[in-house]
């Protein structure tokens, strides 16, 4: 019986250790392929290596290139080397700060979770007069600080907004939405412009939102997803407020005049914009490049306000940073500076500038396809949940889960106090 | 085979030569194993005993490690939702799974096992999707399986039915998987299949002359014959259905509404997404024990279902031996 025992033990684990092999050596491989490709300085002679991960893909990608190839010419004996880590980002990295060979400069937002393994960039920024920190907007620094310490230089930043593709609105003889406009205002256009018959939609909510992105209807409508010191999400998280807005989004889809966008085999919203199916879409300024190519006539407008209330927004910001443990932390800041510098920002057309003085001198701002993008800015001066709790994460696999239920027709206040009930205890 | 050597060898003390040669001998067979001994060592025992050790402790990718004993067990078990979720999950669809593929891979090797022409092309055709990567599988299967332009939605039209979009449909999505997994079956068809062809064709010949028919015939003969190749496949099967994680990953994600958010995929985010390594590896090491009980029972359980023929002559033996021990000598 022992002996049998022995037996079925090590058969299921020899079973599962080679049934495992095949699947779960995805992540491993990726790492090793990061940590193989930079062994920073090692061997390189004279030439002073400076490895910088980025989670551009294509033509963002190439640009970066563009930039790190001007700082190579302007730093002779420097190497820089790009390494893409596109949708792996989050997990090369981590592997990266884990093996203690991280690279030595970074795109950086999710600052909770990072600034153990950063270096604080307050003394740099504070004394180097070529920055010229006060050049840039306002407010962007409070999305990279984490108890008074700076982790990450701006870099670039979007605001979101609403395109809407004016044929579309000619064709239904609808006017075209102006700044100031209502949530009321939006749900009828939409209304107008939907026809089943030719799945045809005013508007796209996505299958998979990203929580940060909605903080600004939940602002706009006074909720917030956690109380201002970070200690509280019962009572804010699946407030009447936050609810509502998030209700919104299902009231619509119940309605057919928002269709479900960009879940599994299906379309993203951005593809069937192009499409000329959708007339409305809310998101930042990446896809507007790709809009334009798409022979897409897009106007864009800010978002509709909650009657009797101040519209709010939310700020996608990247910063760049440098590892706490590189070895070349001068260059490191040589090159973060010259990545924000006027010439580089000019360069980077895939996100918004972060300096006033380089949007006055584009006149960026006077633009009315890129106006809204600022008259935004202006309306984001709230601080968003994740940097209120350092376990945000856990709280947010649950408000994440509430919002995919609303989308799928439960209904938001149920949805929300059950994700309340289910993370309190992170809270704890 | 060493020792008539040795002792040849002692008998020719003279040379040295021989000596030398036994010195050889003795090592290499170990040589041979040793690549693959030393592969289990490092790259599988040590990874899991590793494990093993890393669920006891708060282990993040950043940031510091904690020893806190049973604490991500504990809080596996008293205050993690999803935990139960993905697990029972990963039951229902298990489930599902196992019958079905243990029919449907039996069904198409006894379809095989007819001796009609063409059989060569259908043991290729059912048994090519194996070869197909998981990856690639998941990809046909999301054109498939696609509300919008999905060919199974289209064939459904054709006969007047509105398909729903199936991986996007909390009811449907799990159903998807189990048929998009029944996939890629061909070796336990084929393992199956050389297991009928084992089957002494006189069984049948007698049990035809006694006067059975053709179902008679499959279920007195070649389910018994074939039991412990269905007890294989068994678990092997239930094992499999435990670690079902590809297609959860790249077909659904464990969506919609964590509609197929298996316990493997819960385990992947602990580890991959949210960096618990330690709980996760806890995760894991929980994963093990339920599969081995699993195991375990059905083994214990094999005892009533499973015939093997060696055993028809030692199970008498066995009780006389019980019975007294007097007769030993």
């Amino acid at each position: 019986m022992k002996k049998k025992l022995t037996f079925i033990v090590l058969t299921t684990a020899l079973t599962m250790a080679a049934l495992t092999a095949c699947g779960g050596n995805n992540g491993d491989s990726n790492g090793n392929a990061s940590s193989q490709s930079g062994n920073s300085g090692k061997g390189s002679g004279e030439v002073k290596k400076l490895r910088f991960a980025t989670w551009d893909t294509g033509d963002a990608l190439k640009i970066e290139q563009d930039i790190a190839k001007k700082f190579e010419a302007d730093h002779p004996g420097t190497q820089v080397q790009v390494e893409a880590y596109a949708d792996g980002f989050d997990q090369k990295l981590a592997a990266g700060f884990g093996a203690t060979n991280p690279p030595d400069v970074m795109y950086m937002w999710d600052f909770p979770t990072y600034h153990r393994s950063l270096e604080p960039l307050n003394s740099y920024a504070d004394s180097d007069k070529d920055l010229n920190k006060d050049d840039f907007y306002s407010g962007l620094f409070n999305y990279a600080t984490i108890d008074n310490n700076l982790y990450g230089i701006p870099a670039g930043f979007t605001t979101r907004v609403v395109y809407y593709n004016k044929k579309m609105f000619d064709d239904a003889g609808v006017p075209y939405p102006k700044d100031g406009w209502t949530w009321d205002d939006f749900q009828s256009i939409a209304a107008k412009l939907s026809d089943k018959s030719k799945k045809q939609y005013g508007f796209g909510v996505r299958a998979e939102n990203d929580t940060y992105d909605l903080q600004g209807f939940v602002w706009s409508n006074g909720g917030s997803y956690i109380s201002d010191d970070g200690t509280k999400i019962d009572g804010f998280m699946n407030s009447k407020e936050t609810a509502g807005a998030v209700q919104l989004f299902g009231d619509m889809l119940k309605n057919n005049s928002a269709v479900l966008t960009g879940g599994k085999g299906q379309q993203s919203g951005e593809d069937i914009f192009k499409g000329g199916k959708i007339a409305m879409w809310e998101s930042g300024i990446w896809p507007l490049e790709s809009f334009k190519q798409a022979g897409i006539d897009v106007g864009t407008v800010e978002m509709p306000a909650f009657p009797g209330k101040p519209v709010k927004g939310v700020v996608a910001e990247s910063a760049l940073s440098i590892a706490k443990d590189s070895k070349q932390k001068e260059l490191a800041w040589e090159f973060i500076k010259y990545y924000v510098s006027s010439e580089a920002i000019k360069m980077r057309v895939a996100d918004l500038p972060v300096r006033v003085s380089v949007v006055n001198e584009l006149k960026k701002d006077q633009d009315p396809l890129y106006k809204p993008y600022y008259t935004m800015l202006e309306r984001s001066d709230n601080t968003p949940a994740f940097l209120l709790n350092d376990k945000w994460n856990e709280v947010n696999r649950q408000l994440s889960a509430a919002v995919e239920a609303v989308v799928h027709g439960s209904n938001a206040q149920d949805a929300l106090n059950q994700a309340v009930k289910d993370s309190e205890r992170y809270l704890k | 085979m060493a020792q008539t050597y040795s002792q040849t060898a002692g008998n020719n003390a003279a040379s040295l030569k021989p000596r030398r040669k036994r010195g050889w001998g003795g090592a290499a067979p170990y040589l041979f194993i040793f690549p693959w001994i030393f592969g289990f060592l490092v790259f599988t025992l040590g990874p899991l005993l590793f494990s093993l050790i890393i669920s006891f402790f708060d282990w993040p990718i950043v940031g510091q490690v904690h020893f806190i004993g049973l604490g991500n067990y504990k809080s596996m078990f008293t205050d993690d939702p999803l935990f139960w979720k993905s697990l029972g999950v990963t039951l229902r669809f298990a489930a599902l799974f196992v019958p079905f593929n243990i029919a449907v891979a039996l069904g198409l090797a006894i379809l095989l096992n007819q001796n009609t022409k063409g059989t060569a092309i259908f043991r290729t055709a059912f048994y090519l999707p194996s070869v197909i990567s998981g990856v690639a599988l998941a990809m046909i299967w999301s054109w498939v399986y696609s509300g919008d332009y999905g060919i199974l939605n289209y064939f459904l039209s054709i006969v007047g039915i509105q398909g729903p979009d199936w991986l996007n449909d909390t009811k449907w999505s799990l159903v998807a998987m189990v048929v998009a997994s029944l996939w890629g079956q061909g070796s336990m068809m084929l393992v199956f299949l050389a297991g009928l062809k084992g089957i002494p064709k006189d069984l049948y010949e007698s049990a035809s002359l006694d006067g059975a028919g053709v179902i008679r015939q499959f279920f007195s003969v070649t389910i018994p014959m074939l039991s412990p190749t269905i007890l294989f496949n068994l678990i092997t099967s239930i094992i499999a259905a435990f670690q079902q994680l590809t297609l959860a990953l790249l077909l659904t994600g464990g969506g919609p509404m964590k509609a197929t958010y298996f316990y493997a995929m819960y385990m992947y985010e602990n580890a991959f997404k949210y960096y618990k390594m330690g709980y996760s590896a806890a995760n894991a090491w929980f994963m093990f024990l339920i599969v081995l009980t699993l195991t375990f029972l059905v083994f214990k359980s094999s005892e009533a279902w499973v015939f093997y023929e060696g055993e028809m002559k030692r199970k008498p033996q066995k009780k006389m031996k019980s019975g007294g021990k007097g007769k030993t000598a």
